[in-house]
């Protein structure tokens, strides 16, 4: 790994590269396994964007150029009608950036487990979070604390979710003129994101906080560049800090954690 | 359509995923996050996803439709009773799929 000062994985057993090695291959393993789940429905996405896509007269080049580098789907489809009217460059720059800034939260809690990494993997990892992989990564790895095998474990994840999604999109792009638009195969992506939050709501303070955040996510359906998505995640993390607030300061038995 | 805009296009979306997905990471060491904020941060994963799934299970024809002339609150209803049952993502996509296009031929 890295020489680097700052909370690269400790090593108390002395292994040697090899055993590390194995360590984050077998976490490589391991981190598909736990997102393998979801891919079909990660795929099912993919397929739609693809589609859409080919729907709006891309040839077949631009529509791959803009799957495998873009890897953004709502900002792809939120561009769509804007290409369509010919809207200038930077009104569709700015759009697609506000449609992906839920991912500057999850960068912020992501990134401080690799800091360890060297530029150039940090700029491509950073690329690759998916909402579903965060999802999954949360859930092994809650803590900043180093260790060995969080590298292969996040690998994975994003590399098992970008393929899924390449191959969905793919598909879509070269069958899109013979599905029809209205097969609604999109609902399996929203089926996945159902399987995955179901389990996190267990937890009483995370409910109240999706509680808020799908009720300002309702309300603001219809503004533009997805901000009320935004502030449906502001809103829900408000949500589950005071609820967590509220049971500390008047409840001695202990809060949640 | 002309080629050379949607090269444009392609190029700004992806500095767009870059700037938003990768700044903090290569950055993020120069800032330091109060400790409230970074509690708070736990829960955003989770709101975001209800975020996402939420106005697809309850917007249906362009409004909000919390009844069962909603094919999509149906199916998600089914699915949520499938997956605490049986904790199969396959198995709920796929009936909850199935559930979905029942219900949207014949209802």
């Amino acid at each position: 790994m890295s020489d680097s000062a700052h909370s690269a994985p400790t090593n108390p057993a002395n292994l040697s590269s090899a055993e590390i090695n194995e360590i984050e291959s077998r976490s490589f393993r391991a981190g598909v396994r736990a997102g393998s789940p979801s891919l079909i429905g990660i795929a099912a996405w993919g397929l739609v964007v693809g589609i859409a896509m080919i729907k709006s007269h891309f040839t077949i080049m631009q529509a791959l150029g803009m799957t495998l580098i873009v890897f953004a789907g709502s900002a792809q489809l939120a561009a769509l009608p804007l290409i369509a009217v010919g809207a200038p460059i930077w009104v569709i720059f700015l759009t697609g950036l506000m449609i992906n800034l839920r991912f500057v939260i999850f960068s912020v809690i992501i990134a401080p487990h690799f800091s360890h990494l060297k530029v150039g993997q940090k700029a491509l990892w950073g690329y690759l979070t998916g909402d579903v992989s965060m999802v999954f990564f949360m859930r092994r790895f809650p803590t900043e604390q180093p260790e060995i095998g969080k590298f292969g474990y996040m690998k994975g994840l994003f590399v098992s979710n970008w393929l899924a999604w390449q191959i969905g999109s793919i598909s879509g792009i070269f069958l899109g003129n013979l599905i029809p638009e209205d097969w609604g195969v999109g609902f399996a992506g929203t089926l996945a994101i159902l399987c995955v939050l179901l389990p996190m709501v267990l937890k009483r303070a995370t409910l109240i906080g999706v509680i808020g955040a799908g009720a300002v996510a309702l309300l603001t359906f219809h503004w533009p560049y997805k901000l009320g998505m935004l502030l449906a995640v502001i809103v829900g993390m408000l949500c589950s800090m005071a609820w967590e607030e509220w049971l500390e300061s008047g409840n001695s038995i202990t809060g949640g954690k | 359509m002309d080629d050379l805009y949607i090269w444009s296009v392609i190029a700004v979306l992806t500095l767009g995923t870059f700037l938003s997905r990768a700044t903090f990471w290569l950055v993020g060491h120069h800032i330091t996050i109060p400790k409230r904020i970074n509690e708070a941060l736990r829960f955003a994963p989770a709101c975001a996803l209800a975020a996402i799934i939420v106005p697809d299970l309850l917007i249906h024809h362009g409004k909000i439709e919390a009844s069962l002339a909603n094919p999509q609150l149906i199916s998600g209803i089914v699915a949520s009773v499938i997956f605490l049952a049986t904790r199969s993502m396959l198995t709920t996509i796929i009936l909850g799929m199935a559930v979905f296009s029942l219900v949207r031929l014949f209802v």
